[in-house]
């Protein structure tokens, strides 16, 4: 054998021994290429199936979501008409309570103004019932002033009619006078007889004056009233000395109620209109003809 | 075999045991590594050779 033959079996030796270490080695730490295809390819088969799934669940959801945004395009367009309808009807609320609100002020202002006027007729009518007050009190007054001239008048004319009476029977005893003077004269002595003056004496005026300020004495009480018709009734009557005619002033305690016209008189009550009504009468206020 | 013994006709004998022996070893490392790699082929995909 020679040597070249030596050699190269030992590097053969050699070479395949490297050889085989570096293949060992390789393919000791190889990876299982089929178990990560099979690993590789459940997990892309589960992907996939995941994502048919998922795709299904996708495609549902677009044709919930497109059904939703069909319901909510119609809702919208619904809910803008009603919006719509809405503003219709708050700018014609809006224009109401604008009018009402003017007719509000309005009002007011025609208010205030009627306020005002009533305020100043309240005052012209407080003021004309005050010049009625003192006007009925003048009145009243005058009245009482013409009754003591009337009364006045009477004693004048009584006293004047007892002095023209007076003067009529001096005149007659005059010439009664004159004739006995005549008579006497004439030779005759005769006596003329003691002849009275045909005018008899009369009373004096006084006595009239004191019947009347008697009848303007009577006092009684007022025993009934209607006032729907102004009428009253008196507690006296015809055997008191009420006449037609008599005007009695009724008062309560020192207030001037009104006045009392007799129309109507029986023996024991009297009846009567109303004048001059101050106050309203009642039961039992005192009447008299002399305030 | 060496020239010799083909010219005399001799039976033909080994030079030295000991090439022979690493060449044995040279051949059972090469056959222990195909069977290693044979033994992983068909341990990881079923198979010595083509894949299924």
């Amino acid at each position: 054998m020679s040597n070249l033959t030596k050699i190269l079996i030992v590097l053969l030796t050699l070479s395949s021994i490297m050889l085989c270490g570096i293949v060992v080695t390789y393919v000791a730490n190889a990876d299982n290429f089929k178990e990560k295809y099979e690993r590789t390819n459940s997990l892309q088969a589960s992907a996939q199936q995941e994502k048919e799934s998922l795709s299904t669940q996708l495609k549902e959801k677009i044709q919930q979501n497109d059904e939703r945004e069909k319901s909510d395009k119609d809702q919208i367009a619904k809910l803008k008409i009603q919006a719509d309808e809405l503003n219709a009807k708050l700018n014609a609320s809006t224009r109401q309570v604008n009018e009402l609100i003017e007719r509000t002020n309005s009002f007011a202002a025609t208010t205030k103004d009627f306020q005002a006027t009533t305020e100043k007729q309240a005052q012209l009518l407080a003021s004309a019932q005050e010049e009625v007050k003192q006007l009925k009190a003048e009145q009243i007054k005058l009245t009482k002033e013409l009754e003591q001239t009337s009364t006045a008048v009477v004693e004048k004319t009584a006293l004047l009619e007892a002095a023209e009476a007076d003067k009529r029977r001096l005149v007659e005893e005059k010439a009664d006078l004159q004739n006995r003077m005549d008579k006497m004269l004439q030779g005759g002595a005769r006596v003329a007889a003691a002849g009275g003056p045909v005018t008899q004496e009369r009373g004096k005026a006084i006595a009239a004056a004191q019947t009347i300020t008697d009848s303007s004495n009577i006092k009684g009480l007022i025993s009934e009233i209607d006032a729907k018709r102004s009428w009253a009734a008196l507690s006296i009557g015809q055997a008191d000395g009420v006449k037609e005619g008599m005007k009695f002033h009724v008062t309560r305690g020192d207030e001037f109620i009104c006045d009392l016209l007799i129309v109507d008189v029986d023996t024991d009550k009297a009846a009567g209109v109303l004048e001059l009504v101050q106050q309203s009468p009642k039961v039992g206020d005192n009447a008299s003809t002399i305030l | 075999m060496s020239p010799e013994a083909l010219i005399k006709g001799t039976k033909p004998q080994a030079i030295s045991n000991l090439y022979t022996v690493i060449l044995a070893v040279a051949f059972g490392v090469v056959v222990a590594t195909a069977a290693f790699v044979a033994y992983k082929c068909y341990f990881y995909y079923g198979t010595f050779w083509s894949a299924q």
